[in-house]
């Protein structure tokens, strides 16, 4: 979901994260895009999944809102390769 | 039909838990409660934390005690909400990757129908009015034509939020819960201190009675006007029978000869003495649970989810998304047969109605 408004932002930041497999970088695609920013205005994210990439693209206003939104997308993406790591690989499709 | 095993978890608030239940029968449900110090809340971000640090291994505990494994797993559901944002969302992002990771179907559930359904399986009370009274939500209940119907809720503040930020003020300790040693105490309570009384109709309020007592407390124990002990007695007595008196409205209203009591505050047994005792003299009965049951758990997740399940309901990715309000979208399980969904609720949300409808009764009973 995209916020209103992170168009005017000043600042960016890019995060391309691998993954072993292209599966495994769309499920955690999967897991991450669904939850909007807790917060309303002043920063956006965009998932986007390339092979066996998920690049996260962040517009932001100012450089806390944008530090924390990363630090909360990092402690969030930690948790599903964790979850991959205990639960996975992924069965067959 | 095949057996179908169900993994619930839960984190809307300050417990995680994980739960597995298998057509009704609960197969597992360990869980863990982050407990900030006394004279403290907990707060979203160190609640997630927690949570973060130790929904795994509550996980891998409900499969192990269950004797089952990933793929003895038919369906995943998780708490969607309501909730505090950040906790759901650790625990929302657990359970999809779960679901993508055996290829199974997501289930988001509302947490409160959660309650609901567990206290229904496990009491087996038929139609009953509901309670649903836990630190987040008060809420009068009872299910009517496809949908859950609020009666009567409270206006402000929950009455479990109530009795929390009453332990804060005089430093009860929250472990295991601070309203669990509020109830020890008031068991010693020996005066009935008058506090504020607050009935609005079908409604209850809170605030008041909270801010007076946080104003008086200090004041009254020390001119030795009471003892801790009976400011405990004093808050139980009042907010209780004022929960009675909004049940027992409901009821009038509906009929009904049932009462359910679910939620953390239900595991109080002064509370469902009270009920009971009100239930008794309208010839109704009264439905509990235990601390298992009542105080937030992944089973109670799993049950519901089961419910959804069955009747063809899932949730797609996109639309799993956690929401702090328990008003969004869907309908809650149409009880009592397991019939064909229409396709478009086969393929998740995009319903227009929302699980809870607001209907206020027509007939109010005046009491004193």
């Amino acid at each position: 979901m995209e916020e209103a408004g992170a168009a005017r932002a000043g600042l960016g930041f890019t995060l391309s994260v691998p993954f072993p497999s292209p599966l495994e970088a769309q499920i955690a695609h999967g897991s991450l895009a669904p939850d909007p920013e807790p917060r309303k205005g002043g920063i956006s994210k965009e998932l986007t999944v390339t092979e066996n990439f998920l690049h996260v693209c962040w517009k932001a206003d100012e450089a806390r809102i944008l530090r924390v939104s990363i630090s909360s997308f990092l402690d969030h993406l930690s948790l599903v390769i964790q979850t991959m790591e205990m639960f996975g690989p992924p069965v067959p499709r | 039909m095949p057996a179908v095993t169900v993994l619930g978890l839960e984190g809307s608030a300050n417990k995680v838990g994980a739960g597995l239940v298998r057509d009704g029968r609960v197969l597992s449900n360990p869980r863990r409660t982050f407990v900030p110090a006394p004279g403290q809340g907990f707060l979203p971000g160190q609640t997630a934390r927690h949570h973060r640090g130790c929904v795994l291994a509550v996980l891998r505990e409900a499969l192990q005690e269950a004797g089952l494994e990933p793929a003895d797993v038919d369906c995943v559901a998780y708490t969607k909400g309501p909730g505090m944002g950040a906790p759901l969302v650790t625990v929302a992002v657990v359970a999809r990757t779960l679901a993508q990771l055996w290829n199974k179907p997501l289930l988001g559930v509302n947490h409160c129908v959660g309650h609901i359904e567990m206290g229904r399986l496990i009491t087996g009370a038929q139609n009953p009015t509901v309670l649903y009274v836990s630190g987040g939500n008060t809420q009068v209940i009872a299910y009517s034509e496809r949908r859950y119907r609020i009666f009567g809720e409270t206006i402000d503040i929950a009455v479990g939020n109530c009795l929390d930020r009453f332990a804060r003020v005089l430093k009860i300790s929250n472990d295991p819960s601070p309203g669990y040693n509020i109830e020890q105490m008031a068991k010693k309570g020996q005066k009935l201190v008058e506090l504020p009384y607050t009935v609005k109709g079908m409604d209850v309020s809170f605030s008041g009675i909270l801010s007076h007592i946080e104003e008086v407390a200090h004041k009254m124990l020390a001119s030795g006007e009471c003892t801790p002990e009976d400011l405990c007695f004093s808050l139980q007595e009042t907010l209780f029978a004022m929960l009675v008196e909004i049940t027992e409205r409901a009821m009038a209203h509906c009929g009904s000869q049932e009462a359910l009591v679910v939620g953390g505050v239900g595991c109080n047994m002064r509370l469902q003495e009270m009920m009971r005792i009100m239930c008794a003299e309208r010839g109704a009965k009264l439905f509990a649970t235990d601390e298992r049951f009542c105080i937030d758990n992944g089973a109670m997740i799993a049950q519901a989810g089961w419910e959804m399940f069955r009747t063809g309901q899932v949730t797609q990715l996109e639309d799993s998304w956690i929401t702090q309000s328990a008003v969004w979208w869907g309908t809650p399980p149409d009880r009592g047969r397991a019939q064909q969904a229409p396709a478009q609720a086969a393929h998740g949300t995009q319903a227009s109605e929302s699980p809870w409808q607001h209907r206020r009764g027509q007939l109010s009973v005046r009491r004193r």
